[in-house]
Order: C-alpha cells, then structure tokens, then sequence
C-alpha cells in the first residue's frame, strides 16, 4: 500500500515531461504499477481466503444447521441414526438417517476446557521463561534456550500425542491425580476436581498436552517482545530499589502487553483447533459433558477427527453435513477469542507509549 | 530531542516552576559545606572484564550539600554514580576492590538489603524514563513497591511531590494520562518526584539536565538547591557553569582516578592540580 503515493508522484513527475519518457523511466512506472497492483492483491488475499472458507463450510453445513437447529448447541446425544436396513427420513427439507440427533454441547465445553486449562498451565510458564531468558540466563546459555524453544514448537503433533497418552497421561493418572482427587473439599468450583482419576485419558491430559503444546509459540514471541522493551525504564524501577518481580510486573510486561496479549491468543487459537494430541489423550466420549477434570471427552476438532470415517457411512450424507456445521463452530470460536483479546487490549492498553517521541 | 525540537514545550514544562525562584534563591550555593560525611569511597578500584574504569578513588561526599562530579567523557563518573546505589553488580564482568561507605557502613555488608539501599540512594538518569502507567502511578510507584504508601494514599503523596517539583499544576487535571504525552523537561520532573516519593537521603543526578532545554535545565537546577539539607545529593554534569550554580562542593576525575575534591569555588578559582586547571581552564576556554 505504502507504494502507492510514490508510484503516483512517480507518475506525475513523468507526465508534464514535453518529450517522450526515458525508456528506463517508463519501465521505472511500470514497475510501480506492478507493485502497487501486487501490493493491493497481497492485501486482500487474506480476507478472501476467510470470507471464501466461512462461505464454503456456512453452503456445505446449511442443511445440518437447518435440521439440527438449537439444540445443536444444547443437547448431548451423538447419533447419526439407524444406517442398515432402513430407508432415510426426509424432514424438514433435508434427508437423515431415522433417528439421527446431534447435539454438540460436549464438543463445545471440551474445547473451552481444554484451552482453558492450557492457557492456566501455560501463560504463566511461557512469560517466566521468557523473563528469565531474557534477563537472567547468559548471552549464549540464553540463545540456546530459544533454540530448543523453537525445536519444541516444530515437534509434530503426534508424537507430542503419543507422549501424553503413552507416558504422561498414565503417569499423572497414578501419582498425581488420586492424591488430588481424594483430598480436595467437596465445594463448588474445586468439586470439579473430586471423582475417579481414571487411567489417564481425559480432560485434565489433554489440557495439559496443549499447555505443553503451546508454552513454545507463547514464550518465543513474548521473549522477543521483553527484548525489545528499552534498558532505561527497566533500570529506573531497579534503581528506584524495586524487586526485579516487581520491575517485571509493573514495568516490563505493561510496556508490551498488548503483544503479550497478542502471543497467549496466538496460543490459543492453537489449542483450540489442535487435533491430533488431543484425539489421540481424550478418550473420546462424543456425548458426554465432562463432570470432573479427569472423564474422558472431547473437543470439536477431536469429534470432527475421530468421526469423519462413521459420517462417510451415512448414505444420506447428513453427518458429513454435521461435521461440516462442527467445523463452522469452531472457526467462529476461533474467531471470537480473536476479536475478544483486540477488544480487550484496546481496553485495558490505557497507557499510550512513546512513539517516535525520542525521549 | 523532541523538547528541543519544540520551541512551545519548554516554556510549559518551566513554567509551573518559575514562581519557585525566589524560595530557591535563599539557599544560596556554598553556603553549608561543613558537614558529616555520608557517602565514603575507600580505594576504590572497579573495572568490567580486564577493563579498568575506576582505580583506587577516595572521596567524601557531605551530608547535606550538593556535590558535583565532573572530569572529561569517559572518565568514570557515570560507572562511580552507579557504585554509589549498587546498579553495577550485575553488570557481567564487573570487579572491585574497596568499599564504599553509607554512614560509615558498606553498602556491600551482608546485612545490606540492596532493595532498601536504593530506596535510600535514589538515582535520577541522563535521559527521563517514564513508566508505562499513569503519572500520579509514576509517581507513587516506588513508594508502593517499599509499601510506603497504600492504594487509598496515593493521591496525596502524588501531589505533595509533583508539588515539591513544581509540576502539580500543569498535570494536576491529566493524572491518569500518559507520562509520555508529556514534554521531554516535564517527564524528568516526574521522574524527579518519583524519586523523592521513596523519601531517600542520597540523590544521584547523572546529567539530569543534559537533554533539556535551558529554561527546564534552570527548573532543575533550582529544585535541586531546594532538596539539600534534607537530602545529599551527587550531580554529574559536564556543564562547569552549572556546577558552579548548583554545587556546594566539587570532585573531578580523569581517567578513573579522583584527582581534586574540595569546594566548588575553591576548585574552580585556585585549583591545587594542575590536571584540574587544565580541564577547568579549557572547559571555560
Ligand atoms: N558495562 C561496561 N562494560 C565495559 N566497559 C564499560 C561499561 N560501562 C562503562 N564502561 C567504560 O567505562 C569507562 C567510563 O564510562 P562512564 O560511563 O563511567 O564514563 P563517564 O565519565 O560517565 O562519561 P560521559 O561523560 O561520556 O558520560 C568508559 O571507557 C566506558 O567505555
Ligand atoms: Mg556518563
């Protein structure tokens, strides 16, 4: 965009010229205009990618929308219907299976949850490692660090997945989870955490999975953005004898907080569509809300997964058509959160930072 | 560099001050120099990795009184201030022999709370540096930290020291707004009444003035005679007129070594080196 004004002045520098134009000149117009053209295009290309992507699954879901309705959004069941020897059911304008119900509810509150938890888990890890890289650990120890950091955020979903389910979903199962289970008080809001801490499939090992999934993306860019905070003020709250706790806090997390804020929805936007590591720890139960951190569930990309192979064999086609609603949901949560932490930052940034102020 | 750039802004930022001056003037410079000694150094030498910057200074710095240091660029004046509060202990490869003495006693003693040390030893730097939070939070910001101030206290102890820096009234309407929407000589007196707001005994100065313009310079600088006898305070300034102004007493280094420490108008006039004759004769020109 920003070439446009000179590809104008270019231009018009060009035109008042009584003779004919250099053809080095006019190759220079040509080339602006190619520019500018590409510049144009470049811009809109994501928000025709978005718009194309929200229309195609908004035509492919619309009789699953239509069928499925609201309870869609507030039922359990999960089932496609009786599939041998029966004739599909036409209703409401669109073939099923007889006794087809979907209800998406579990799918729902499994993804929040899960992101919820590793948000819980992994903010807090992902801004203390990123401080501490930045102003504690030595110049070479310090880029070493970041190296593993970005190896761990190139780890392919699937194995982190096989780790949770083969390892570390076991592993909490038998040592951790039961003292927690048995010993925490039977009140609201800690309840969720009493029940059977059953064998490791779950809630609380997928969460964290996409806590460790999303420590990386979270503490790379948050480390990038401490580093960037200028020395004079951090020393000023040193100086002024603040803990570095405190110049943390106070100075240098404030001064690039909407990034930060920018950096934990990159990372939720990760775990709320990641699918492989959490297929392979949910223990998917397609119709049952979570009633304790530890139950097997699952989450809308987990389902859309885990189900795709059952939705082909509907001859009537209507649970691809729910899958293809399920995708919608998520790209629309997805999207929310996004406009939400905008909204937030522009919210809470009250603060407006020197810029371009030289002082 | 942008109060320079603006020829309106300095004006603003002097003006809540200008009535100050007659108050300032009382305290006339080289006046009270006798005093107990409250900041020691005792051979100092310190340096960063083989580097030697500060070699075996001795000074006393008077309770009470304005001191300056002075001496050419690179001379060390900076990395002593910054020994004076402790802010050069992390620096890596930093090394030292010698002591510095509070009160007759190291600020490097085991019983020494380094927090509390700089609480008592504030720093004003070369450039303002605001925080990210509103100027009454700027300005309490410290004395929350040390807990001297709760939640409900802030507005008062906000005002009482943007008074004593005589900003109050131009920010006394805007104190939730930005510190950076302030001019370049305005944010240095916020940082100044963030820095009297812990209640310190030492003020370090290092070129407090050298990016303003002359009219918030002179504000300083009268503020700065107004703080002393409550508070000691140490300015760097490579400005010898202004440590004329503004210094009951004078230390020059060259090269990392102390060479001269006396009265500022005794330094200046019949110095007793030759190396600070020198510098001062060329310094005037
Ligand atoms: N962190 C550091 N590591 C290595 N050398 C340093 C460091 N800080 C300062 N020095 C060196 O110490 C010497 C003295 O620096 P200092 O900043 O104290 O000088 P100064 O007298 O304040 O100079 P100026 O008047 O230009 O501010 C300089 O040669 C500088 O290069
Ligand atoms: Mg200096």
């Amino acid at each position: 965009m920003a070439s446009a004004p000179l590809a104008r002045s270019v231009g018009e520098a060009v035109a008042p010229s009584p003779r004919r134009p250099a053809p080095m000149l006019r190759a220079v117009v040509r080339r602006a205009d190619v520019v500018r053209w590409l510049g144009r295009t470049g811009a809109v290309i994501p928000l025709a990618a978005l718009v194309f992507i929200l229309v195609v699954l908004l035509i492919e879901s619309l009789p699953a929308i239509r069928y499925n309705g609201l309870h869609f959004f507030t039922t359990t069941v999960w089932n496609e219907g009786v599939s041998y020897n029966a004739l599909p059911v036409h209703s409401g304008g669109v073939y099923h299976m007889s006794g087809a119900a979907f209800g998406a509810l579990p799918e729902i509150v499994g993804t929040l949850l899960t992101s919820l938890i590793a948000l819980i888990v992994a903010v807090p890890v992902s801004i203390g490692a990123a401080l501490t890289i930045v102003e504690r650990l030595p110049r070479r120890l310090a880029s070493l660090v970041g190296i593993f950091l970005e190896l761990l955020a190139g780890i392919p979903s699937v194995i982190v997945g096989l780790f949770g389910a083969l390892t570390f979903g076991p592993f909490i199962a038998h040592h951790i989870t039961p003292v927690i289970a048995r010993n925490v008080p039977d009140v609201p809001v800690l309840s969720f955490f009493r029940g059977q801490p059953g064998s490791g499939e779950g809630l609380l090992t997928s969460g964290l999975v996409l806590g460790i999934m999303i420590i990386p993306i979270i503490a790379s860019t948050t480390r990038d953005l401490v580093r960037q905070v200028p020395i004079l003020p951090r020393e000023g709250a040193i100086a002024l004898g603040m803990s570095d706790a405190q110049c943390a806090r106070r100075v240098t997390l404030p001064w690039v907080g909407p990034g930060i804020v920018g950096a934990v929805v990159l990372g939720l936007g990760r775990a709320l569509g990641e699918t492989m590591a959490v297929a392979m720890t949910c223990g998917v139960a397609l119709s049952t809300v979570p009633g304790n951190i530890y139950t097997t569930m699952t989450t809308i990309a987990a389902t859309m997964f885990n189900y795709l192979d059952t939705a082909f064999l509907d001859g009537t086609g209507f649970a691809v058509r729910t899958i293809a609603e399920l995708g919608l949901v998520l790209l629309v949560i997805t999207m929310v959160v996004n406009i939400a932490a905008r909204w937030l930052v522009r919210r809470v940034s009250g603060i407006a930072l020197p810029v371009g102020r030289g002082v | 560099m942008s109060t320079q750039a603006d020829p309106a802004q300095p004006a603003e930022a002097a003006g809540p001050v200008r009535g100050r001056v007659d108050q300032a003037v009382v305290t006339a410079p080289h006046a009270a120099t006798a005093g107990p000694v409250a900041l020691t150094t005792a051979g100092l030498t310190l340096g960063f990795g083989t580097r030697t910057i500060l070699s075996d200074v001795c000074v006393d710095v008077r309770r009470g009184a304005v001191t300056a240091l002075i001496g050419p660029t690179g001379s060390g004046k900076t990395t002593l201030l910054r020994t004076f509060n402790r802010m050069n202990d992390r620096v890596s490869g930093y090394h030292r022999k010698g002591d510095v003495l509070l009160d007759g006693r190291s600020i490097w003693h085991p019983g020494v709370e380094v927090m509390e040390l700089r609480r008592r030893i504030g720093m004003l730097f070369q450039r303002p540096n605001p925080f990210p939070m509103s100027i009454m939070e700027n300005v309490v910001a410290g004395a929350r930290a040390h807990r001297l101030v709760g939640k409900a206290g802030m507005k008062d102890v906000a005002e009482k020291h943007l008074t004593a820096v005589g900003l109050w009234g131009a920010v006394k309407d805007r104190l939730k707004d930005s510190p950076f929407r302030l001019s370049g000589g305005q944010q240095q007196l916020l940082c100044l009444a963030r820095a009297l707001a812990v209640t310190p005994e030492v003020l370090l100065l290092d070129e407090p003035t050298s990016s303003l313009d002359p009219a918030a310079t002179q504000a300083i600088e009268e503020l700065v005679r107004t703080l002393v006898p409550d508070i000691t305070v140490i300015i760097v300034t490579h400005n010898l007129a202004q440590a004329l102004r503004v210094a009951d007493r004078t230390i020059f280094l060259n090269q990392g070594r102390m060479v001269e420490n006396g009265e500022t108008r005794q330094l200046f006039e019949h110095p007793a080196e030759e190396e600070t004759a020198h510098y001062v004769a060329g310094r005037f020109g």
